[in-house]
């Protein structure tokens, strides 16, 4: 009986969906509302399996489930203080449980897709571990509704995370070096401790990697992943010291773009232990490109001084025919 | 009652700490002359802004080189090297920005590096008139360019951009000082001068338009 409800109720859910799915040319008004009544399920069918879970099952999975629905609550209770600054005209009784779940509606995604990545291993980078990410947060599978992108989502949600960790770990070696606690490292080494750390945070998924890239090289997926390794480049040279304004900027962030793209990929077949192929393949890419950059630089100096040699037998040239007299 | 009789009296005791406290004063915010965003647009806004001045101040650069390698020697060449060296010091100012904002420069330096040595090389072979009279075009488009993004800015926050605005004032009547040097040094009697005006200026606000995108 209790499940032929449940059953009713997903029903009704369900059919719900579409409208809220199909809505994106919908006003921020409109859209805000569906949202608002999405969430209101989405809470509605968590707090039932709540009371199912917790009127059939045993204390253990009740006291999970408390914990969960505390969690929740001290969290909209924290945004609630947010919540209630913002003008909102809806008079609907009901409305502030709504509010606190528009206002945390990303951290919502966010939470979701944090829980997913545990299932990633098991399911892969698809729908299903973004629905068994809901489920171990007491959710409804059917919150897969809220990503219709899904597996790109999940994807650029680790991704971005792995970006921001490393952000935070590139500041903190900043702060370490500026308050004189640590040495200044030179800039191959630095680029290859970022690049070594970044690729580090794939090893717990390196099985169903090769599906992530193939996930990111998805049309609808390529602007996002380009702006992510995009902005990962630009702010490992900014923590390298790069401050240059001119064509060097953008050779700079080429180069380093096509060593952390090889290396991915190498790692993606490597099997030695903890990867020690995949980071001699780096460390002699870098040494590469540190060659081709002498070089350069010698050559250019070489040049200049080739230069300076023609424009020396000009002269002498000029002063023998005498042309160079003033007449 | 003694520490007010202390303060009164330290004006006496030498201009610099009232200087320096005066100068806190006024700069006592915390970045020098780019506020910190308050959003992913204004951010967006401030960097087109600040790569195509930078992409300007470096052409005009290339644009004064090209002309002091066919009249370095001549008698306008200390003229020249003069203008070029204030040109000098607005470029160093930009890129201390741009490294300091991580603004990314326009993609089109090489071009603009090409472009502006060519057009002052072949405006110099004119003669000294011929110079002159892209230097007026050049500093014109400069300066119109100047004062739209100054009224830009003054339309949307001035107080917020204070020290901004400030700086990029200075460099605008630095370029009316350039257009005015040019204007007396004979530019207008150049045969042909409307339509090399004209030319270069087109060329300008085409390179202004491209620069903000790209």
């Amino acid at each position: 009986m209790a499940a032929l409800l449940r059953g009713l109720r997903a029903g009704r859910l369900l059919r719900g969906l579409p409208s809220v799915v199909a809505a994106p040319a919908s006003t921020n008004q409109q859209c805000s509302s569906l949202r608002r009544s999405f969430h209101c399920a989405a809470l509605r069918l968590q707090d039932e399996s709540k009371s199912d879970k917790s009127s059939a099952s045993s204390s253990s999975s009740s006291s999970s489930s408390t914990t969960h629905h505390e969690h929740y609550q001290a969290h909209s209770s924290h945004q609630d203080t947010e919540a209630a600054s913002q003008q909102d005209p809806d008079p609907n009784s009901s409305d502030r449980e709504q509010d606190e779940e528009y206002e945390t509606e990303e951290q919502l995604q966010a939470q979701i897709l944090a829980a997913a990545l545990e299932f990633v291993p098991l399911y892969g980078w698809s729908m299903e571990a973004i629905a068994a990410g809901a489920e171990s947060l007491g959710l409804s599978s059917a919150s897969t509704g809220m990503f219709p992108n899904g597996s790109g989502d999940l994807v650029l949600h680790f991704i971005s995370q792995c970006n921001s960790k490393l952000t935070e770990i590139l500041a903190e070696q900043h702060n370490q070096v500026q308050l004189g606690q640590a040495e200044r490292k030179k800039t191959a080494d630095f680029l290859r401790d970022a690049v070594e750390t970044r690729l580090r945070m794939y090893i717990p998924y390196i099985e169903t990697w090769p599906q992530a890239m193939s996930i990111l090289l998805l049309p609808h997926n390529i602007p996002d992943s380009l702006k992510h390794l995009s902005t990962m480049v630009d702010d490992i040279w900014y923590y390298a010291g790069d401050r240059s304004t001119d064509m060097n900027w953008y050779t700079k962030r080429a180069v380093l773009t096509g060593l952390y793209n090889t290396t991915e990929l190498v790692m993606l077949q490597d099997s030695s232990p903890d990867f020690k192929d995949t980071w001699a393949f780096l460390d002699n890419r870098i040494q590469d490109v540190v060659n081709m950059a002498t070089t350069a630089k010698q050559m250019q100096s070489t040049g200049e001084a080739v230069a300076q040699g023609l424009m020396g037998a000009a002269v002498t040239l000029k002063n023998l025919t005498g042309l160079n007299q003033k007449r | 009652m003694w520490l007010n009789c202390r303060l009164l009296s330290l004006p006496k005791i030498a201009g610099y700490p009232w200087k320096v406290a005066g100068s806190l004063q006024t700069s006592s915010r915390a970045y020098s002359v780019i506020p910190p965003p308050r959003d992913r647009e204004e951010e967006e806004m401030m960097h087109r802004m600040l790569r195509v001045d930078h992409a300007g101040e470096y052409g005009a650069n290339r644009i004064y080189a090209g002309q002091m390698a066919v009249l370095g020697r001549s008698r306008t060449g200390p003229l020249i090297q003069q203008m070029w060296d204030q040109e000098k010091k607005h470029l160093a100012k930009f890129n201390e920005i741009l490294a300091e904002n991580r603004v990314r420069p326009t993609a089109l330096l090489p071009l603009w590096n090409l472009a502006g040595f060519a057009l002052g090389a072949s405006t110099a072979l004119l003669g000294k008139e011929g110079a002159m009279a892209c230097t007026v075009a050049v500093e014109e488009s400069i300066s119109e360019h100047y004062n739209s993004q100054i009224r830009a800015l003054m339309e949307s926050d001035p107080e917020r951009y204070t020290e901004l605005l400030q700086m990029i004032k200075e460099f605008r009547d630095d370029e009316m000082d350039h257009h005015d040097t040019g204007l007396e040094h004979d530019a207008e009697s150049l045969p042909g001068y409307w339509l090399l005006k004209n030319a270069i200026q087109l060329g300008c606000k085409a390179a202004i338009y491209v620069s903000q995108r790209v």
